[in-house]
């Protein structure tokens, strides 16, 4: 337990490794390829959790739905006034919002209706109301995200639009201008009318709202305020924001656990070939063991050799993956690899993903290769290690 | 069942133990029935070579489980933010039926690996190789308590439900619980501190007395009493909070990660003190088995003992 | 302290090409006694060798080193053995031809894990006797014959060992460098080891220093 490192067994193992440098080779360049292209996900997925996680203006507190059999339905708006006289809330607002079908494209818009006068509970909605009127007289306007522009452009609507309302005739909206760039992610596939419009569009109720948001004055209560309004009303879904968080992560664990499914499987074949590389002995490699054995090498001395060229390899691949992992990743910004993660739907969009150091998935990628690979060699190294040095000198 | 990359790491590393822990398993009881030092047969030169693949079987498998374990309890914390009510791994434990049994049996394998590699160590130094069989024997025990730790561990982590509420450690280290663990908390406190000292004392005794059978068993008592009186008392002092008892948060940065320090210096101790049953003193290593334990399990005791004693000299008062 | 007792080899004895390499041998040789070993290619001498340095075991019989059996050693205690007492000295030499001349003579030191200084000693007390410090970090390859015999026999001194054992050793030198090898030979008599030459090269025979000369014909000691 006290031995201090042995140098010149950790040169010896060096030595061997670049004595078969075709083998070795392709063996390290798989499984850095392995390993980068896990890292990189476990890395996209950290950094997507971590910015939805801390972009707290796209989280709500609470989340209010009325729920009937099962279903969402409209909420009154009534609520409102009630939720608004709990004790520790500090804002009420009702949201009217919904998807809108787009048939020529196949694609759902989001949209969003807003009024003036009311708190916004997203600070991107209120610069939309400080420049811009929705309503002016008769006319209604919209303002869309880049994804949005962008498709109406390809389909000829270049300063209006024609909603559909469910009764068919349609409800003529104009174009106001598009979302900043700041919170791409979310804002990609909006569209921001007044509620108004929205109601119109939708032949929505002038009393009912889609859900209701509310804001507490401390962040620890939320799950008690939750548990109250549930308890004034009982035929609601009250989602808190850690709920949601909970969510996410669980889909991104689902979505990097089928990619981690798969990575075994290349993995379960990339040690087949390792271990049927390593099994096949040339004669020059049993002659040397022979020799090792012959001058007064013992069978665990030439384990431990093995050993060290085995974590070698391993190391190595594992830094180098990781390595190239965090430049693909965070200074390429991982083209291909994101959009599986953010998405894959037709208004794509490309963001910044933030740098975050976890070393627990440092670890997690450790544990999947490092003792993969090792445990890959041990019988083939058991099998070298106890040949029989006369026959091979002979 | 919760499909995260961690649990499927630690399912997949598990699978690779598996497979090999069976090789070893039938070899051993090849070894084990058929070793006889003095023949010149291919057999038993057959044997021999075999028994050299079975240790580095167990001696890989060990390397890895150490720190498996660690990672182990990270990805229990980890989990405790999906679960409802457990904030932290104490949480996770709990939840299950299997949580506390498989953390027993984690911990009682780390010790029996070792052992085995201690013994293995100590029969290849002599050309007769006086603990083959003993060794191989032992090991064929060792598998099934390591496979019933696998089948825990599998069964906790398919039996993990998000949705059912768990108890974390303010409920489950109170007295007024139900768990297993709450027994201790029934004991008056100066009792099991006394116990605890009083066993430290009773473990140099033996030393100074070379009392090997007393040393051990002492060792072994000593395990339940340390952490009993961590989590009761000196616990609360790291915390500095008389209502905090839980084992595990003591290992976060937020306590400067003092718990490695804690459990390594306990496991050492209790390690090398459970040896000196088996071997006194190991041939060429020039410091009794016994000295090692003494000196680990008094570190302990020291560390363990300087929290209390800082805060009261710092604030005038106990907890 | 060598004993060879009743000492037969058979190779491949379970298939249908039985070997008879050696029959119900039994020699004896004392400390720092040069024995020459003088037989043609499979008489068995070669044999003896392996046998003494414990690469191979009996079929039947007993090798006895200092007072110490050692035809039944388990491997590793096998490798121990070898490391600590003998110096082998192989027909074709043996060596890491990838690897330089330092690396190779240092190669039966590397598990022992010891000082850098420790093993620096113990390479420039070798290199230095056996003339090859010059080409210390030449690869092994691109030296002469004579120079790659060299290092072969600075590789099986590096440990200090009681006994030599050559096997052929001038089969691939010419007379300048046969004479070079039996220049060595005696400086190595000198430093009282047990040396066993196994060769059919005439010019061991008759020499002064060595003590005794033992003719293998068919695997049986015939003088």
């Amino acid at each position: 337990m006290k031995n201090k490192i042995n140098i010149y067994l950790i040169e010896y193992a060096i030595n061997s490794i670049l004595r078969q440098k075709a083998k070795n080779f392709f063996i390290v360049f798989v499984f850095i390829l392995l390993i980068f292209l896990l890292t990189s996900i476990f890395f996209i997925t950290n950094s997507i959790k971590y910015e939805l996680e801390t972009t707290v203006d796209s989280l709500p507190q609470i989340i209010v739905q009325k729920i009937k059999a099962g279903r969402q339905y409209d909420i009154d708006e009534n609520v409102v006034d009630q939720l608004i006289k709990i004790e520790g809330v500090k804002d009420v607002v009702s949201r009217v919002w919904g998807y809108y079908y787009f048939a020529n494209t196949g694609v759902n818009f989001s949209i969003v209706g807003l009024n003036e006068y009311e708190n916004q509970y997203k600070n991107s909605f209120k610069k939309i109301i400080q420049n811009v009127e929705l309503e002016k007289g008769n006319t209604s306007f919209m303002v869309m995200g880049q994804g949005v522009q962008k498709v109406l452009n390809e389909n000829y609507y270049d300063k209006y639009f024609n909603f559909i309302r469910p009764n068919g005739t349609l409800k003529k909206v104009n174009f106001a201008g598009t979302f900043d760039a700041d919170t791409e992610l979310e804002s990609n596939d909006v569209i921001v009318v007044s509620k108004d419009t929205f109601r119109d569009i939708f032949d929505m109720d002038e009393n009912k709202a889609t859900d209701i948001v509310v804001k507490v004055s401390n962040p620890k209560e939320i799950s008690m305020i939750a548990s109250k309004i549930k308890l004034i009303y009982p035929d609601t879904r009250v989602i808190t924001s850690d709920d949601l968080k909970v969510s996410y992560q669980n889909i991104f664990d689902y979505k990097s656990g089928v990619f981690l499914a798969i990575f075994i499987i290349s993995l379960f074949t990339f040690f087949i070939i390792i271990y049927d590389k390593s099994s096949g002995l040339t004669s020059e490699e049993k002659r040397e063991i022979g020799i090792l054995k012959a001058i007064g090498w013992k069978i665990d001395d030439v384990l431990k050799e093995k050993f060290y060229e085995s974590f070698i390899i391993s190391s190595f691949s594992y830094i180098f993956g990781v390595g190239l992992s965090f430049i693909y990743v965070y200074i390429f910004h991982a083209p291909l690899l994101q959009n599986i993660f953010t998405g894959y739907s037709q208004l794509k969009t490309s963001f910044e993903l933030p740098f975050i150091f976890d070393i627990q998935t440092l670890f997690l990628v450790f544990f999947l290769s490092v003792p993969s690979y090792i445990g890959a060699t041990i019988i083939p190294s058991w099998r070298i290690a106890t040949l029989e040095a006369d026959e091979v000198i002979r | 069942m919760i499909l995260s990359p961690e649990i499927l790491a630690i399912l997949i590393l598990d699978f690779i133990f598996i497979f090999f822990a069976i090789i070893a398993f039938i070899l051993s009881i090849k070894i084990f029935l058929g070793w006889d030092a003095n023949s010149t047969t291919k057999k038993q030169y057959r044997l021999e070579k075999q028994s050299f693949l079975t240790a580095i079987i167990i001696k890989y498998i060990f390397i890895v489980k150490v720190p498996l374990f660690l990672f182990f309890i990270f990805t229990l914390d980890k989990m405790s933010n999906v679960i409802i009510g457990a904030m932290c791994a104490a949480g996770v434990v709990d939840a299950t039926p299997y949580g506390i049994y498989l953390f027993i049996f984690k911990i009682m394998n780390l010790y029996f690996f070792g052992y085995w590699l201690v013994i293995h160590n100590e029969d290849i130094k002599y050309e007769t190789q006086p603990y083959t069989r003993l060794k191989f024997g032992i090991f064929i025990g060792i598998f099934f308590l390591f496979i019933v730790e696998l089948i825990l561990e599998w069964l906790m982590f398919s039996s993990i439900n998000i949705d059912k509420m768990v108890s974390c450690c303010g409920t489950l280290y109170s007295s007024s619980s139900t768990s297993s663990i709450s027994i201790i908390f029934h004991i008056n406190k100066t009792l099991l501190l006394s116990i605890f000292y009083g066993n430290f004392l009773f473990i140099y005794i033996f030393y100074l007395l070379r009392k090997k059978y007393l040393f051990v068993i002492a060792n072994i008592l000593f395990i339940l009493t340390a952490i009993s009186s961590l989590i009761v008392f000196f616990g609360t002092y790291i915390y500095e909070l008389p209502t905090h008892h839980c084992p595990f948060c003591f290992l976060q940065s937020d306590y400067y990660y003092v718990g490695y320090l804690i459990y390594t210096l306990l496991f050492i101790g209790t390690f090398y003190g459970i040896i000196t049953g088996f071997v006194e003193k190991s041939k060429g290593n020039k410091i009794e088995n016994y000295k090692i334990s003494v000196i680990f399990n008094f570190l302990y005791v020291i560390l363990v003992s300087l929290y209390p004693i800082i805060f009261y000299i710092k604030n005038g008062v106990w907890l | 302290m060598i004993e060879l007792k009743n000492i037969t080899k058979i190779y491949g004895i379970n298939t249908n090409n039985k070997v008879i390499a050696l029959e119900d041998i039994n020699l004896k040789i004392k400390e720092g006694e040069l024995v020459v070993l003088r037989g043609a290619s499979g008489s068995g001498k070669s044999t003896i060798l392996s046998l003494i340095a414990a690469l191979s075991k009996p079929s039947s019989g007993e090798v006895i080193v200092d007072n110490k059996r050692i035809s039944k050693l388990q491997d590793n205690f096998a490798s121990i053995y070898r490391r600590d007492n003998i110096g082998f000295v192989f027909q074709k030499y043996n060596l890491i031809s990838t690897l330089s001349v330092k690396e190779n003579i240092i190669l039966p030191l590397v598990p022992l894990n010891l000082d850098v200084k420790d093993v620096e000693d113990k390479l420039s007390v070798v290199t230095k006797r056996f003339n090859i410090a010059h080409k210390e970090n030449t690869i092994v390859r691109n030296l002469s014959g004579g120079e790659q015999q060299r290092v072969a026999i600075a590789r099986a001194n590096i440990n200090n060992p009681k006994i030599i054992l050559a096997d052929e050793p001038t089969a691939n030198l010419d007379e300048k460098l046969s004479l070079n090898f039996i220049d060595i030979l005696k400086e190595l008599k000198k430093l009282n080891k047990t040396i066993i030459i196994a060769t059919h090269d005439p010019l061991f025979f008759g020499l002064d220093f060595v003590d005794r000369e033992l003719k293998i014909h068919n695997g049986k000691i015939i003088s």
